[in-house]
């Protein structure tokens, strides 16, 4: 498709300026030469029409949750409310400026400030910043705050234990907080190994960030004494609520014994994602974590009856962004947990569980699963045994784009026994038997195929807007702006792109 | 429960396709009797669409009719007008509820307009690389200062004090683990302090961060600051809080910045009460394997066709884990959308036009309160479209009729700034949402 | 294992190899760790001069989507970088062994060589 600069027509226009431009000021008054650009900044020139045409077409390319059955694993691609979307876009929200006075913004503080005593309650949790704005946020916020937390008790922690089968996040956060990354093993059930952990937990370490159900789907079962292993050196419980959808109404972390939560509110909250993002990873932490918290957080004066931005003071790690919070993921979230009660939320993470057991067990026949037992709300197999017919599990994945489906996370984890050709399909609750029944049907025509058709699955897709591309030239290459592609047009040889306007 | 279509007897019906008797039972092993809860959460129960509906419309109410309010007040987060067809584009499910976009084949969509997006910012700023999507203007600023010590492997950062305050909070709090030296760079007469930028630039300092227009809105000397952090090897880190100021000032790729943060609120995001913005962090060719964060590169498909994808993968989290660039996954990504809808919109012309009215209009309100002599000018500096005034009144007083009369007031810049002189002074912001009639209005209230 | 073993090399864990001419040894990446890379496209720039223990990262390599270091296998000083793989890492993925040598070290300790494998010992270790 026609990039939006190939369809720029000099002179043409896609925006109204207020009538009055302030002509009788001349520019040259109010800044020096050395400011000014010599020359315009060249964009784009298309009217409306152009604009609005040109980005319907692009969203046709893409494939969204309305679309249908999106079972990423540890994503929890769950549908989005549309009355979570008309609350959060209210012009009183929307238009209020984050430096404001506080008596303009008492109905945003509520918010924020009820959705803390919520959040608290569903995790055990005592106190929450809203302020980290995605997973990895929130993560890097958590680690800040313990080792603050140690710092200031003179303790020189350094090391942080983080399982085999963890999200790429979390040794990345630990090292920015300056922390030495130490693996820590599965066991044969592909949950944490306590005699490794006993081993690995010492007095230089601060603790264990741990995602339960854990990034494959399986409850740690052994939490009680992950707990006491690591609060018996001293040292702190991270939770990732990655996969907080297996818990709610079940298990609260604050009650397991965990130290600092973060959650994502664009997982488990119903919040959408973007194709990236706005989300947020809200922290919570139990009560001797709170002085150390990004500051402000929002508080209440019962005398007064004002709510207010409250300096957390001079143990706060400091601020981590510019502004308070994701205000509208906020709100969302907000109202999600107001529509759902707490037998909703319950419902939500049974039938979830329910779900991923029931894709697990249609299907374990055809893709072996790593570990013979029942997970979470995800279920993990792999493909490794169409290996042998040339197939790998990218190829799986890409064939049910075919029929209609995007395809569950693959290749994570990478160690054995998933041999590198994991398959991680998480079926939220907003998704019905109906939609499992015909996965699972897909999924065993699929396996079928690969025995008696291969080339069928290592060509695939055949039907989406395009096809596999070429990644190597593209890092080996890169080509990261229009003009980069001008530059080397005589080298290119595209298949015609004006046939696709 | 209308967002969980699976009836109480689907449920039961796939329980015994598991081959258990009961959910508890599915659950037992995995999480132990002596763990659960007992007993239900104890939040609200569950309301009706029509009850919420009411509930958050009246909570909505506590807050000021933001709407009419026309704000006085920048230093961050600054009100444009946002065109009706991008707010309606962007809310197509596809963009809007869609993943990351890992699998190409199925979101061309998305992956099209970041590298649109990516090759507008690169002609605004004349940078080679831009990533396009950090959390917000502060958090990117953080990761470039993390980024010039990697390129440098050296531990020592040079920070205009007249960078937003809350960005230079921030930087703090992502570099302290590190423990670098920290050097703030004094400002004088509401510029930096080039001169004092020439005692502490040695040859030990990764790199200078400086805001341009800085927090007061002034118009820095970079040709000169560029040369003096250059000449003693460090890197120039520029960052811009109000990137429409790119419509009509110098590109930071020209005078020497080397590496660039900007805030891309301005493009088309609502305030919201301070997020989600969004920041695109961009350098040059030699420095892309240190950048932070996702990237979209151009390549062909099998049959030959143009598409785009993730590329230079291999700095990001889920492939390099602790050895990273930065832990940066989900990230503001519709935020990009919008912007990229939004500069569509505006095109080269509406760009120019917007930054140069923003210019005349803040400089027509200083002019008309200069001549209220109820404010005096306390520094001299060439602004953009903020500017600092001294009150003779109580600026207290001065806000609260400003409140009343619909207009949320400017920043009190002693609640960033401590000295003495900056006692009872007002950091003014203009942008086109302030018709002249509004400016008008604003000069008569506070001459009375 | 299909992938290529040479005789008289010298084998770490982490899949180098090196080659000892007198005190200098020359370092690059076996067949088998560029087969598991995949199509590299970047090696990152090494210094002469530097210094290295035996075990301690080299530089880093990077393919499409792996990423990976690369360690020294002897204790010494790099006395010479071959420009060519960084100019083209891919050079690496079409000869290992040969063109696609990435450092010359010279080498303080012999001692050290005892801790490395040889060939056979390296395709026992490789096999699958």
């Amino acid at each position: 498709m026609k990039l939006i600069f190939e369809k720029s027509v000099k002179g043409r226009d896609g925006y109204s300026l207020p009538q009055d431009l302030f002509d009788d000021i001349k520019i040259e008054e109010c800044l020096p030469e050395y400011a000014i650009s010599k020359d315009k900044k060249i964009l784009s020139e298309v009217s409306e029409v152009d604009v609005v045409r040109h980005f319907t077409k692009l969203s046709k390319l893409n494939y969204g949750l309305d679309d249908g059955f999106y079972p990423l694993g540890s994503c929890t691609m769950k549908y989005n409310p549309k009355i979570n979307e008309k609350l959060a876009s209210l012009n009183n929200f929307t238009y209020a400026h984050p430096l404001a006075p506080e008596e303009t913004v008492q109905g945003s503080l509520e918010i924020i400030y009820d959705l803390n005593k919520l959040l608290c309650e569903i995790t055990g949790m005592d106190e929450y910043t809203m302020a980290p704005a995605a997973g990895a946020h929130g993560e890097l916020t958590g680690n800040l705050i313990m080792r603050k937390y140690f710092v200031d008790r003179g303790d020189k922690r350094h090391k942080m234990l983080i399982p085999d089968s963890a999200h790429g996040t979390n040794p990345a956060s630990a090292a920015m907080a300056d922390f030495q990354v130490v693996e820590v093993k599965s066991n044969e059930r592909g949950t944490v190994d306590l005699t490794e952990l006993a081993k690995l937990m010492d007095e230089d370490t601060v603790g264990l960030m741990l995602t339960n159900p854990n990034t494959v789907g399986l409850y740690d079962e052994g939490i009680k004494d992950i707990e006491k292993i690591v609060h018996h050196k001293g040292g702190l419980l991270y939770y990732d609520g990655a996969n907080l959808n297996a818990s709610l109404g079940i298990i609260r972390p604050g009650d397991a014994g965990f130290d600092v939560v973060h959650l994502n509110l664009h997982k488990t909250f119903s919040t959408p994602h973007g194709g990236g993002g706005p989300g947020a990873g809200v922290i919570g932490v139990k009560k001797d974590l709170i002085p150390y918290l990004p500051t402000p957080i929002v508080a209440f004066d019962s005398t007064n009856k004002k709510y207010y931005l409250l300096d957390v003071g001079s143990k706060s790690i400091g601020m981590v962004r510019a502004f308070w919070a994701n205000f509208p993921v906020l709100v969302k979230t907000y109202v999600w947990i107001l529509s759902m009660g707490p037998d909703g939320l319950y419902n939500a993470s049974e039938t979830s569980i329910i779900n991923a057991n029931y894709v697990l067990a249609k299907l374990k026949k055809y893709y072996k699963p790593a570990y013979d037992r029942y997970c979470g709300h995800e279920c993990t197999v792999t493909g490794k045994e169409y290996k042998k017919y040339g197939v790998k599990t990218l190829d799986i994945s890409k064939r049910l784009m075919d029929y209609g489906m995007h395809p569950p996370t693959i290749y994570f984890p990478h160690f054995e026994p998933y041999a590198e050709e994991t398959i991680m399909v998480e079926p939220p609750e907003s998704e019905s038997k109906e939609m499992l029944d015909k996965f699972i049907e897909i999924m065993i025509k699929i396996s079928n195929e690969a025995k008696t058709n291969p080339e069928l699955l290592t060509t695939a897709p055949h039907n989406t807007p395009i096809r596999r591309t070429n990644d190597l030239v593209a890092a080996k290459r890169p080509i990261l702006t229009y003009d980069d592609e001008l530059k080397l047009k005589d080298e290119l040889k595209y298949q015609d792109k004006n046939i696709d306007f | 429960m209308r967002y969980i279509p699976n009836t109480e007897e689907q449920k039961k019906e796939m329980l015994k396709e598991i081959g258990v008797s009961s959910f508890d039972d599915l659950i037992k092993e995995g999480v132990p009797q002596s763990i659960r809860l007992k007993g239900n959460l104890n939040i609200p129960e569950a309301i009706s669409e029509t009850e919420l509906e009411e509930k958050i419309y009246n909570i909505a109410q506590k807050n000021s009719n933001f709407y009419l309010m026309k704000p006085l007040i920048g230093a961050g987060a600054y009100r444009h007008y946002i065109p009706e067809a991008e707010k309606f584009l962007l809310q197509r499910e596809e963009f809007w509820t869609c993943y990351t976009p890992y699998q190409p084949e199925l979101s061309q969509g998305t992956l099209q307009s970041i590298f649109e997006y990516q090759s507008y910012i690169s002609r605004l700023i004349k940078m080679d690389a831009v990533i396009p999507s950090i959390y917000d203007g502060a958090s990117a600023t953080a990761e470039a200062a993390l980024m010039s010590l990697r390129l440098t492997h050296k531990n020592k950062i040079i920070v205009s004090n007249l960078l937003h305050p809350h960005y230079r909070e921030t930087v703090k709090t992502y570099l302290a683990p590190h423990e670098p030296e920290i050097i703030e760079l004094p400002y004088k007469n509401g510029l930096v302090d080039i001169e004092k930028l020439k005692i502490l630039i040695e040859e030990d300092v990764a790199s200078v961060i400086i805001q341009n227009p800085n927090f007061f809105g002034g118009i820095e000397k970079l040709a000169e600051i560029s040369e003096i952090v250059h000449s003693k090897g460090a890197l120039l880190i520029m960052v811009i809080a109000e990137s429409i100021s790119l419509g009509i000032l110098k590109a930071p790729g020209d005078i020497g910045a080397d590496i660039v943060t900007g805030n891309a609120q301005s493009f088309g995001m609502d305030l919201n009460y301070g997020g989600p913005y969004n920041a695109y962090l961009a350098t040059k060719k030699e420095y892309i394997r240190q950048l932070p964060g996702r990237i979209i590169g151009e390549t062909t498909d099998v049959d030959g066709k143009r598409v785009f994808v993730m590329t230079l993968r291999a700095r990001e989290q889920d492939i390099r884990r602790e050895k990273a660039t930065s832990n940066i996954c989900t990230n503001h990504n519709l935020n990009v959308i919008a912007a990229d809808i939004f500069l569509s919109l505006i095109g080269t012309e509406g760009l120019y036009q917007i930054s140069l009215l923003n210019t005349k209009s803040a400089h027509y309100l200083e002019n008309l309160l200069l001549k209220s002599k109820k404010f005096e000018k306390i520094f001299n500096y060439p602004f953009y479209n903020e500017f600092l005034l001294k009150s003779k009144e109580d600026i207290s007083t001065i806000n609260k009729k400003l409140l009343e009369n619909n207009f949320i007031p400017p920043l009190k810049i002693c609640e960033f700034y401590k000295e003495e002189n900056l006692k009872n002074v007002l950091l003014f912001a203009v942008t086109e949402v302030l018709s002249r009639d509004n400016l008008n209005k604003v000069a008569k209230i506070l001459s009375e | 294992m299909t992938n290529k073993v040479i005789e008289n090399l010298y084998y770490t864990k982490s899949d180098e190899w090196l080659k000892v001419e007198d005190a200098i040894g020359t370092v690059g990446i076996t067949d088998y760790a560029q087969d598991q890379l995949g199509d590299i496209v970047y090696l990152e720039k090494i210094e002469k001069g530097k210094k290295l223990k035996q075990d301690e990262t080299l530089t880093t390599i990077e393919s499409v989507k792996a990423v990976s270091d690369i360690k020294t296998p002897v204790t010494g000083e790099v006395t010479e970088v071959n420009i060519k793989v960084i100019e083209d890492a891919s050079i690496i993925n079409k000869k290992p062994y040969g063109e696609g040598w990435i450092v010359k070290i010279n080498i303080d300790n012999k001692d050290e060589l005892k801790n490395l494998m040889n060939d056979k010992e390296y395709s026992e270790y490789r096999k699958e």
